[in-house]
């Protein structure tokens, strides 16, 4: 009678222990899955800022140049497919696409010294570079969130509950080296 | 009994002069001014006194009419960082601007890299966008750094961002240029730098001497001295706690 009393009482206090544990683990997943959300939204801001500058930066070079058509066309499609990218992975290859085109119409400028020199081209320039560099921290931000978030639901025993909850791993915003390197754009 | 607490008594009055002793170095630490570390970071040497003095006595008067903070910093080198990482690393360690509305500016200058940026919180990407602070750069800062005039570069290329806060926040640029010889990097008084601390001290001493000949057993003690000096630590207090997501732009020189 005594006995089952404490069998009883050790069962009950392990339940509680281990729900307080379950519900402790629970709402740190879900506000890290929330930071992982608002960094990937911060990220995607950053991305469409991108986007909208190359209309402009589009029209300013074809205002100096004649038969650069290759080259605007390579920008206008990497724009399309960076607008129309629906998740992270193919966001990930357009932003590249996107980066090495611009890289390519920044060799291109270096033939246009008016185009160069002229304010608003400097001014286009210094918001595209600025922009990449939002690109390039958000994108930091965005992959320590997923790194934290992934890890904690790949350990023990909050594991056990992404399975319950349906909590699955985040892919990270990866590009290759070559879309990692800012295009270089320098004024004499 | 009587042995034993003597030990105790003794164990105290070391623990006493050790605390006495880095107490004695935090408090010389406090009472350089934290501004002068926290607006200037003037590591390569670049800057005269003059225009140090000139960016935290106006930093200070902006900080208390706007919020808003310009840290002025220059390294001998990046060691092998890029500018852009570098410059925003610094900006969140520093929390360079309001926490809030995160009205922070960072000019940085690395002088093996010959690089110079302008980094801007998020709060102030509207008043200071890239492109604005490229061309601050082109007309203000860059044609003097060229020609190793630091000074005169780092001046032109603050003031005019001084300018541009105190537009934003409808400020008479005046009125923050204006006031010199403010007591801007007056260390804390006496009082509170050094009385204070070696008060708070002896009364802990005193109660720890005192529990310990009444045979009180204190847990975690040392933790209740630790977090009196910290009130002291430089660092992170004179930052608001402002962030920034990169925004700027660069130059090289």
């Amino acid at each position: 009678m005594k006995k089952s009393t404490i069998v009883l009482i050790v069962i009950l206090v392990l339940v509680v222990v281990i729900g307080i544990a379950l519900v402790g683990g629970y709402n740190k997943v879900v506000s890290q899955r929330e930071s992982v959300d608002t960094a990937s939204a911060n990220l995607d801001v950053m991305l469409q800022r991108r986007a909208d500058l190359i209309p402009n930066l589009v029209n300013t070079v074809k205002g100096y140049t004649s038969h650069e058509n290759e080259v605007i066309e390579q920008i206008t499609t990497a724009r399309e497919n960076l607008i129309n990218a629906n998740n992270i992975e193919e966001k990930a290859a357009a932003d590249e696409e996107l980066s090495s085109a611009i890289d390519a119409l920044m060799i291109v400028v270096e033939n246009y010294p008016d185009l160069k020199s002229s304010q608003n081209f400097i001014q286009l320039s210094d918001e595209l570079a600025g922009t990449e560099n939002r690109i390039a921290t958000a994108r930091r931000d965005y992959n320590n969130a997923v790194q934290t978030y992934n890890l904690t639901i790949r350990r023990f025993p909050n594991n056990l509950l992404a399975g319950m909850f349906g909590f699955e791993t985040v892919e990270y915003f990866e590009a290759t080296e070559s879309s990692q390197e800012v295009p270089n754009v320098s004024f004499e | 009994m009587l042995a034993s607490s003597k030990r105790k008594a003794f164990l105290i009055i070391c623990f006493f002069m050790l605390f006495l002793i880095i107490l004695g170095k935090t408090t010389s630490f406090a009472i350089v001014p934290p501004t002068d570390e926290f607006y200037v970071n003037d590591s390569a040497n670049l800057l005269s006194e003059d225009l140090e003095k000139y960016i935290v006595e106006t930093n200070v008067t902006l900080n208390q009419k706007t919020g808003a903070q310009i840290v002025v910093v220059t390294v001998n080198s990046l060691e092998g960082q890029s500018l852009e990482e570098y410059a925003t690393e610094l900006f969140r360690e520093c929390g360079i601007g309001d926490a809030t509305k995160n009205n922070g500016v960072l000019l940085l200058l690395a002088l093996e890299e010959r690089e110079f940026r302008i980094e801007v919180g998020y709060g102030l990407e509207g008043a200071l966008t890239d492109g604005k602070t490229g061309r601050i750069q082109d007309e203000y800062i860059i044609p003097y750094l060229r020609e190793d005039n630091w000074n005169e570069g780092v001046r032109n290329g603050y003031s005019k961002i001084l300018e541009e806060v105190a537009n934003e926040y409808q400020v008479d640029v005046g009125e923050i240029t204006a006031v010199k010889g403010t007591t801007v990097s007056e260390p804390l008084d006496f009082f509170t730098s050094t009385i204070l601390p070696i008060a708070f001290f002896v009364a802990v001493i005193a109660f720890r001497i005192y529990a310990a000949s009444h045979g009180i057993l204190i847990v975690g003690g040392r933790g209740g001295f630790s977090s009196g000096s910290s009130h002291h630590s430089s660092g992170g207090f004179f930052g608001g706690g402002g962030s920034s997501g990169g925004g700027g732009s660069s130059r090289r020189f």
